[in-house]
């Protein structure tokens, strides 16, 4: 996933550890696998690879339901990132088993929105990845629903007197 | 905080989502939305509509349960392949007012703001030239062309700033300004 550099500056004082104990880096080459360590700062010591599959896990449980799938797409929607396509993919199947249609075209919206001013770059690859699960499910992306534009118009409450 | 998210919450255990609304606030809430369906958390746990692109999945449907898409949503279940383009739309606006593209959409306001502004100048520019007439007092005399003159040529014959300032730019031998 596309990630801040500075968590990529944190990983690199983990490197510096193994200089000082020598020791532990005979037993442990590589990163710590470090979701239960506590820190001091709020930077998390997952890796990425970590928070990509927990949220694949997350959205994969069998007897997840809306309110579950909702919750976690408004917080990865909060985060400075675009999920990884199998974010996305597990996303959508999570759609799928709560038979919510709506829910999955907002989400592919929404990813597009979290894309930012570089969406003509990431949006096309996350489509393309995303398309096996999309033709599986029968998922119109909202360019193919037309969404891509505005439809409908409303007022803004401002303007009503 | 996302760790939480691994932890299944206890409401989950609730037979249907609508009775996630905890009492002793349900029938304030119930009241207010009617008969729309609560699907999630939304912006802060409370059972309200908002169009927001940083949250976009809000804590109820838009519309309400009418019978027309209460028959979609049994056909929701099946396969979404079946469905057509316009039920597909009629879903999506079942859960959500707006799309992305229309919350985005511009709005054209700054041609208000701007025309705003250039009322707001010319009127001020109309406050100034009533001012002049009925508030100032006239100008002395010495602002007419003739006195005017007289002090641009007693300042000649003082030669003040004779070095780069007036007095450098006229030229004494011929009694005239310099080219």
């Amino acid at each position: 996933m596309f990630r801040n550099a500075m968590l990529s500056g944190f990983s690199s004082v983990r490197n510096v550890k193994n200089l000082f104990f020598p020791s532990l880096a005979n037993i442990k080459q590589g990163r710590v696998s470090a979701v239960c360590i506590r820190s001091m700062s709020k930077h998390s010591s997952e890796t990425e690879e970590e928070f990509d599959a927990r949220y694949e896990a997350y959205f994969n449980r069998s007897d997840i339901d809306g309110w579950d799938v909702r919750k976690a797409m408004n917080d990865l929607q909060g985060m400075d990132l675009v999920p990884e396509p199998k974010i996305i993919s597990a996303a959508l199947k999570a759609c799928r088993r709560v038979n919510d249609y709506a829910l999955a075209v907002r989400f592919l919206e929404a990813v597009k929105d979290k894309c930012g001013n570089r969406v003509k770059e990431i949006y096309p690859y996350i489509i393309q990845e995303v398309r096996p699960i999309l033709d599986e499910l029968g998922v119109n992306t909202p360019e193919e629903m037309g969404y891509d534009k505005p439809e409908l118009y409303l007022e803004s409450v401002y303007d009503i007197h | 905080m996302a760790s939480n998210l691994l932890k299944v919450p206890i409401f989950s255990k609730l037979p249907s989502l609508a009775t996630r609304i905890i009492l002793p606030s349900a029938a304030y809430h119930r009241e207010r939305i009617g008969n729309r369906e609560v699907v999630g958390f939304g912006l802060n746990g409370e059972p309200s509509y908002i169009d927001r692109t940083d949250f976009p999945m809000p804590a109820i449907r838009f519309k309400e349960n009418s019978q027309e898409i209460t028959t979609l949503r049994e056909k929701e279940k099946g396969d979404w392949k079946e469905l057509s383009m316009d039920e597909k739309k009629t879903l999506y606006r079942a859960s959500f007012c707006q799309t992305f593209s229309e919350m985005k959409a511009p709005t054209g306001e700054w041609k208000s703001v701007l025309a705003g502004t250039f009322v707001a100048m010319a009127l001020t520019v109309w406050l100034y030239v009533w001012m002049k007439n009925f508030v100032y007092q006239p100008m002395p005399d010495s602002f007419t062309p003739e006195k005017k003159a007289a002090q641009l040529q007693r300042i000649i014959d003082l030669r003040v700033n004779p070095i780069e300032g007036l007095a450098s730019k006229y030229d004494y031998e011929n009694n005239r300004w310099k080219d």
